[in-house]
């Protein structure tokens, strides 16, 4: 019974949406279907963290290997929540908390990718250099001198002619060419799920 | 209980006292050095830092879920609302009672029709947002690219815009056919792509391989911003 309701909201419900944004007698529906989304995913976040804080709690509970972690994850994330949720996401303390914890941990892991990348660029040298690879690395190469700002100004061919081309030419044919197929990709797959081939939500 | 929310702005931001900001560039500088020292290995100083941002993101998220899509969209409107209002706030309030049951396992089951909305409500927005944001916009830029009324309204530059916009198709055709992998049998018993194919794909090898090098070349500048910015602030707080 629950599996034939669930089918039958996924579909009524995508189908009503869908049509929202080609027939515009619809878009009042489609409005009102999207705004219940957004509560729903507003509620489905709170359980996505629900599912994170029983995960560690087994651990901890458990006493597995990196519990004090776990714990140190479980008691940030509770006064975290419980502060801002009380104070408001505009009061000085959720400030300081983004300013000292999630910025600057966000910006040091954001400044540690120039390392990785480049560690993973030379690993991609030593496993697999073939043409595409080869292609690849003269791009980064040639995009970030053509890119950068020399104390000389412009490199005069690499500057001014071969990365505008390769940026703006060769990589807006790929680029392109990439949407397409993700766009193809998105299109199969949801109406795989509008025509209930798939049900990612329990229904089979 | 709840300060009610006001929206970020100028006027209504409160004010940060210098021992805040003084305790919140000590914390930062710390947590810092704790992620730079990855570059040392995986070790315990790294994995506080990332458990703590984990907890602490998680927790700030799901407050700001509650203030700016539960409160304002559905509490508010519930405790405050006109009767209309209220009534059509009806639904997403029982099917979000009937989410949380995903709590118990005994009870999940109730929330299965909900879930099964969201996926229906995702699913459509993602085809509209496929044909309408992407495939048209896309194949039409492609299309525009040979109209020949903004062609030859360049003046003496419309054959490179021919030959650069002849590339871009190029590029386009052959990175479509890099991703089809419909196969046929050979004589021999193997099973391979057809031979034209193959050969359109190894040239979109090449214009993916381009295209994946100048995404890298941008990723890599950003990152070499933030690691110049990341210093520069550790340099500041020591100095």
């Amino acid at each position: 019974m629950i599996r034939i309701l669930s089918v039958l909201i996924a579909v009524l419900a995508g189908s009503l949406v869908l049509l929202g944004y080609f027939l515009p007698a619809l878009q009042p529906v489609q409005n009102m279907l999207l705004r219940w989304c957004i509560i729903l995913v507003g509620v489905a976040s709170f359980l996505g963290v629900f599912g994170l804080i029983s995960v560690h709690a087994d651990r901890i509970r458990r006493r597995e290997k990196g519990t004090p972690y776990s714990f140190l994850l479980f008691i940030s994330l509770a006064a975290v929540f419980f502060f801002t949720l009380v104070l408001g996401p505009n009061h000085p303390v959720a400030h300081a908390v983004f300013n000292a914890v999630i910025l600057p941990t966000e910006g040091t892991l954001m400044a540690l990718l120039a390392v990785t990348l480049i560690y993973a660029a030379i690993r991609l040298l030593r496993r697999r250099a073939d043409l595409m690879s080869i292609v690849f690395l003269c791009t980064v190469v040639l995009v970030l001198i053509g890119s950068a700002t020399l104390p000389f100004g412009e490199l005069p061919l690499i500057g001014t002619v071969l990365q505008p081309w390769l940026t703006q030419v060769l990589a807006l044919g790929g680029a392109r060419g990439i949407l397409i197929g993700v766009a193809l990709g998105t299109l199969t797959t949801g109406l795989r799920v509008l025509m209930t081939i798939d049900r990612p939500y329990g229904g089979s | 209980m709840f300060r009610e929310y006001e929206p970020v702005g100028a006027g209504n931001l409160y004010r940060m006292n210098p021992a805040s900001d003084l305790m919140s560039g000590i914390v930062g500088f710390i947590l810092s050095l704790f992620v730079f020292s990855y570059l040392i290995g995986d070790n315990p100083l790294f994995r506080i830092a990332t458990y703590l941002f984990v907890g602490v993101s998680s927790g700030y998220i799901c407050a700001l879920a509650w203030w700016q899509i539960l409160w304002p969209n559905l509490v508010q409107p519930l405790m405050f609302g006109s009767l209309p209002v209220r009534m059509a706030l009806l639904p997403p309030l029982l099917a979000s009672g009937f989410l949380l049951m995903k709590i118990w396992p005994r009870l999940g089951f109730l929330g299965t029709p909900v879930m099964a909305f969201i996926v229906g409500v995702g699913a459509a927005s993602a085809v509209g947002g496929a044909i309408l944001g992407t495939l048209g916009p896309q194949l039409w830029a492609g299309i525009n690219t040979f109209d020949p009324g903004l062609i030859f309204s360049q003046g003496s530059s419309w054959l490179g815009l021919l030959w650069n916009g002849a590339f871009v198709l190029i590029g386009t055709v052959t990175s479509l056919a890099y991703f089809h992998f419909g196969a046929h049998s050979a004589s021999d018993g193997t099973v391979r792509r057809l031979a034209w194919i193959e050969w359109l794909a190894a040239a979109g090898s090449i214009f993916i391989a381009v295209t994946l090098g100048v995404i890298y070349a941008g990723v890599y500048s950003a990152a070499l911003t933030a690691l110049i910015e990341r210093i520069s602030s550790l340099l500041n707080f020591i100095l």
